[in-house]
């Protein structure tokens, strides 16, 4: 279960902290950090701060494209969005840490999976305001084809509600993305656990 | 890496192909090139700085990458600019070559301390002259801050700003490394005589 931060969306001060405390009661995730919107000074501060609750957690932190924040403040890991610096250069440099990327497309998906990474985000597979911009929806035959072809694990992303899990687990998706649901820090989770009810492990 | 005196930064701009803007600056005799572009994705940043640290090495120019550390990383640039907003100089350190060149913005005494302690490789110090190519609050230092300043960090100076022609000497003899300029290169009918001329005035 992979667990995108959401704080740019509703600037809600302070939700990606009351996340990374909820960790602490939950099964483990990985935590992406995805503040488009906070400078690299904030971004950084922020990472360095919820680092150890995440690593005591059990969870991942990984930070979105900056695998230089990720290094800097001990996060685990660096998801490169699709237009990133080329993910084979990242996998060289950034030693020891977790390598993903987003695909929205195959040929985007077979490139990642080529480059050796660890894993690969690929969707919108359903309709989801947050992924709008990133294309229409890409269905499950989509995703059960990428999950075909390529050699990494797939996380499913995009409208993908607890009940959707399970179909994208049976197209071969290794597991699911989301933020929406988790927007609601308090409940985080019971969410996390809702949406391991569906899937097999 | 220490840094050339009397040294000419061009910083690319926002609208301009950055790898013939700085093609041009470097034939001018431009020491040092930045990249600086808020709005391009990483991957277009990287294949930009790739060229220009190769156009870099051709004049024996040093390139460095303005706030983006992961981009400097995945292509060896020379180094690193950043600002107050930016990863700390400190934190970049940790990350970068022992001899990897690192400046800092700063507008006072008290950030150029700082970024002193923070094992900064040169300040840069502004806005000297008001400035239409980034949004100021702030009213500009002027050429009298620039000792004092340089003086409490035991720094180079790279002066920033509002520098053109008709006042770039002034800037080095008010104790100033060298200049920073965008608009000066950038916004000329020909960059490349802009920075020529730039680099014949601070060198007088």
């Amino acid at each position: 279960m992979i667990v995108s931060s959401g704080g740019e969306h509703l600037a809600q001060r302070g939700l990606v902290q009351k996340q990374a405390q909820a960790l602490a009661r939950s099964a483990p995730v990985i935590f992406q950090i995805r503040e488009k919107m906070l400078d690299a000074a904030s971004l950084w501060m922020l990472c360095h701060e919820i680092a150890p609750f995440i690593d005591a957690a059990g969870s991942l932190l990984t930070v979105n494209e900056r695998f230089d924040i990720a290094l800097a403040s001990g996060a685990k890991g660096v998801h490169l969005p699709e237009s990133s610096c080329p993910a084979d250069t990242v996998r060289k440099t950034a030693r020891g840490l977790i390598v993903g990327q987003s695909a929205h497309s195959e040929t985007a998906a077979l490139k990642a999976s080529s480059a050796g990474l660890d894993y690969l985000l690929f969707g919108p597979v359903f309709h989801t305001p947050s992924k709008a911009p990133f294309g229409p929806p890409q269905g499950l035959e989509q995703l059960q084809e990428i999950c075909e072809k390529v050699r990494i694990p797939v996380f499913a992303v995009g409208g993908i509600t607890p009940d959707k899990a399970l179909a994208c687990i049976e197209c071969g998706a290794w597991g699911v993305a989301a933020l929406t649901p988790f927007l609601d820090a308090g409940s985080m989770p019971e969410t996390v656990n809702r949406y391991l009810s569906f899937m097999p492990s | 890496m220490s840094l050339p005196r009397r040294l000419l930064c061009v910083i690319t701009d926002e609208r301009s192909d950055p790898v013939e803007l700085a093609r041009m600056a470097l034939e001018g005799g431009a020491g040092m090139v930045q990249l600086r572009r808020k709005t391009a994705s990483g991957r277009q940043l990287f294949e930009w700085a790739v060229r220009i640290q190769e156009l870099c090495r051709e004049h024996q120019a040093l390139f460095i990458v303005n706030d983006r550390v992961d981009i400097a990383l995945a292509m060896q640039a020379d180094g690193v600019h950043l600002g107050q907003q930016d990863m700390p100089a400190s934190v970049a350190r940790t990350l970068l070559d022992p001899e990897a060149i690192i400046g800092v913005s700063v507008s006072c005494a008290e950030e150029a301390v700082k970024a002193a302690a923070d094992r900064a490789s040169y300040i840069g110090v502004g806005h000297i002259f008001p400035t239409y190519s980034k949004d100021k609050p702030s009213p500009p230092l002027g050429t009298a801050a620039i000792k004092p300043i340089r003086n409490v960090a035991q720094l180079p100076v790279i002066a920033i700003g509002g520098i053109e022609l008709k006042n770039a000497a002034e800037v080095i003899r008010a104790g100033a490394s060298g200049i920073a300029v965008i608009s000066a290169v950038s916004e000329s009918d020909d960059p490349a005589a802009a920075a020529r001329e730039l680099v014949r005035m601070i060198r007088q």
